[in-house]
């Protein structure tokens, strides 16, 4: 449903998307990748809001750029910013995207989408009256209204609580089931791990892995091993072990058999003059793949801090 | 979705956003009344012995330009708060939701005009005739395109919401006071004069004034007008798409 070809996005001497290749169906699709890695470029993207520099992207076999029209009577884009009419109800905030989308017996069609997102009840009520997870839902009807082939969700459980995020993802996870081709990004790497078909994980704008999480998760070695140690690590030169980066003290190992290493490298450590804290050997997760495959960890693009309060206001 | 259709739905969602906090709505409307009330009455003008009839006009005009360049940053609003975004992944045409926005602008500004209106009839204030107002609410609508096109070019260009604030509060003043509003052109000073003759307030004011007095407009001032607001609308679309894409 979805097809990216050499999709490249420059924004001045800035490369934010750099040559992309991704093929979509009827799946939950993860785009992972620390902030500023291009994420939400992709997905303007192919929501048709920005244009890209070279490269093409067709939704349902509509390009983006030159049948922008037609993609976007396939797509529904949900922003992670959370704009809904507080002073409107939930059902007029529906009955806008109804009317705009030209949408027959439009009434109907708009209780229906209530009733799927479990907002029926509360559907009279000002939206200024809802909590973060129903606001979440009901962006999700607004986006289901006319039904759409692709959905587009930029961080859909950013800032909510536990119970608010499974909800969110036992309905996603419902719409591929009807046949909707889910095309979202997340920080969040258990979620994507757990709800996710096939996850990408992006950085500098390159993708830098595609595959389900399991095979992700088994490309690395067997074992994670992370051992809390101070003192200056020189390096390893064992073979049972790989090093796989570190930062605040913890050192993260890569191994095929962590307990049988585990000896072998805290000696070495120790003769290298460390002094070994904790130590703890688990199963790959996603995580270990991300920051394997990822090479900033930091975030240096500007924070916005007006969009910043603006988002905690609303949460209120 | 046709682009007069999804005009009319961006413009109802604007107007029942605003009617729906009842304080916003009545401090919209009696605002300029206080303006029509405590200069009308009070000021000791020499040149008319009915300041309040020849000000109606003026204060009507007014309140059109102040609601229009107040409402430039609404749509600064619906882009930093994400509405845009998601507004623009939808086939509606676009430019609908500009239009929409300049209607909705336009139409408030002329409801508080339409409040100044009553509350000078009630002060005693002459009326002539249906015509004679039908034709004053034109030249409003024209003058309020106009300036809702100007304020929400602006706040494209600023793209930010308290850069537009200070330049809403450094032009809605002077344009105010350098028009016929609160005196005709023989009792102004030379420089102001000139200054005034330029100013579409004051031929916006000029217009309403003949009408509501019952005499016959010029039919070149409302060409001028109507061609006016096309131009500057012209260009708010054209800043508008360079602006969100």
């Amino acid at each position: 449903m979805i097809e990216v070809n050499n999709l490249t996005k420059r924004f001045g001497d800035l490369c934010a998307v750099d040559h992309v290749n991704l093929h979509v169906e009827n799946e939950v699709f993860g785009l992972l990748g620390p902030n500023g890695a291009g994420k939400s470029t992709i997905v303007r993207i192919l929501a048709t809001l920005l244009r890209p520099t070279e490269g093409t992207a067709r939704i349902c076999g509509y390009d983006v750029v030159k049948d922008p029209q037609k993609a976007r009577s396939m797509i529904s884009y949900v922003p992670q910013e959370m704009a809904l009419d507080i002073k409107l109800t939930g059902r007029e905030n529906v009955l806008l995207y109804a009317k705009l989308y030209g949408i027959p017996d439009r009434s109907r069609k708009v209780d229906e989408v209530l009733e799927v997102m479990e907002l029926s009840d509360r559907s009279g009520d000002l939206v200024r009256t809802y909590s973060g997870g129903m606001r979440r839902r009901l962006e999700l009807a607004q986006a289901l209204v006319h039904e759409p082939e692709v959905l587009f969700l930029d961080e859909p459980t950013l800032g909510l609580d536990v119970a608010a995020r499974r909800r969110i993802w036992r309905h996603i996870s419902s719409l591929r089931e009807h046949g909707i081709a889910i095309f979202m990004t997340t920080h969040y790497m258990e979620e994507a791990d757990e709800y996710c078909d096939t996850v990408a994980i992006i950085d500098h704008g390159k993708i830098v892995a595609l595959d389900t999480p399991k095979s992700l998760k088994s490309s690395l070695r067997q074992d994670v091993i992370t051992i809390n140690a101070t003192g200056a690590f020189k390096g390893s030169d064992l073979d049972s072990v790989i090093f796989s980066g570190g930062d605040d003290g913890e050192l993260r190992f890569l191994a095929d058999h962590g307990e049988s290493a585990l000896p072998e490298l805290s000696r070495e450590l120790l003769q290298q003059g460390m002094t070994i804290n904790s130590i703890a050997v688990r199963k790959p997760t996603l995580d270990d793949v991300f920051m394997d495959r990822v090479t900033t960890s930091e975030d240096d693009s500007a924070f916005d801090s007006y969009k910043f309060r603006t988002m905690l206001r609303r949460r209120r | 979705m046709s682009l007069m259709g999804s005009m009319w739905y961006y413009f109802e969602r604007d107007l029942v956003k605003w009617t729906r906090w009842k304080v916003t709505v009545f401090a919209h409307l009696v605002t300029p009344a206080a303006w029509l009330i405590f200069v009308g009455l009070t000021l000791p003008v020499t040149f008319t012995d009915n300041y309040l009839e020849y000000l109606t006009p003026g204060i009507m005009v007014m309140s059109v330009l102040f609601a229009s360049l107040q409402s430039g940053s609404l749509v600064i609003f619906d882009k930093v708060l994400g509405f845009l975004n998601k507004f623009f992944a939808m086939p509606a045409p676009r430019e609908s939701y500009l239009f929409g926005k300049i209607l909705f602008i336009t139409f408030r500004g002329m409801v508080q005009a339409t409040v100044i209106f009553c509350v000078a009839v009630l002060f005693g204030i002459t009326v002539y005739g249906v015509t004679s107002i039908l034709l004053t609410y034109l030249v409003l609508f024209l003058f309020g395109t106009l300036f809702a096109s100007i304020a929400t070019t602006i706040a494209l260009a600023v793209d930010d919401h308290d850069g537009y604030a200070a330049i809403n509060a450094m032009i809605s003043m002077p344009l105010f006071f350098t028009s016929t509003a609160l005196m005709p052109y023989d009792k102004m000073p030379g420089w102001l004069r000139t200054v005034a003759s330029v100013n579409p307030v004051s031929h916006a004011i000029d217009s309403a004034r003949v009408l509501l007095s019952g005499g016959d407009i010029a039919l070149g001032e409302i060409v001028m007008l109507a061609s006016g607001a096309a131009i500057v609308l012209a260009i708010c679309t054209y800043v508008f798409r360079r602006a969100t894409l």
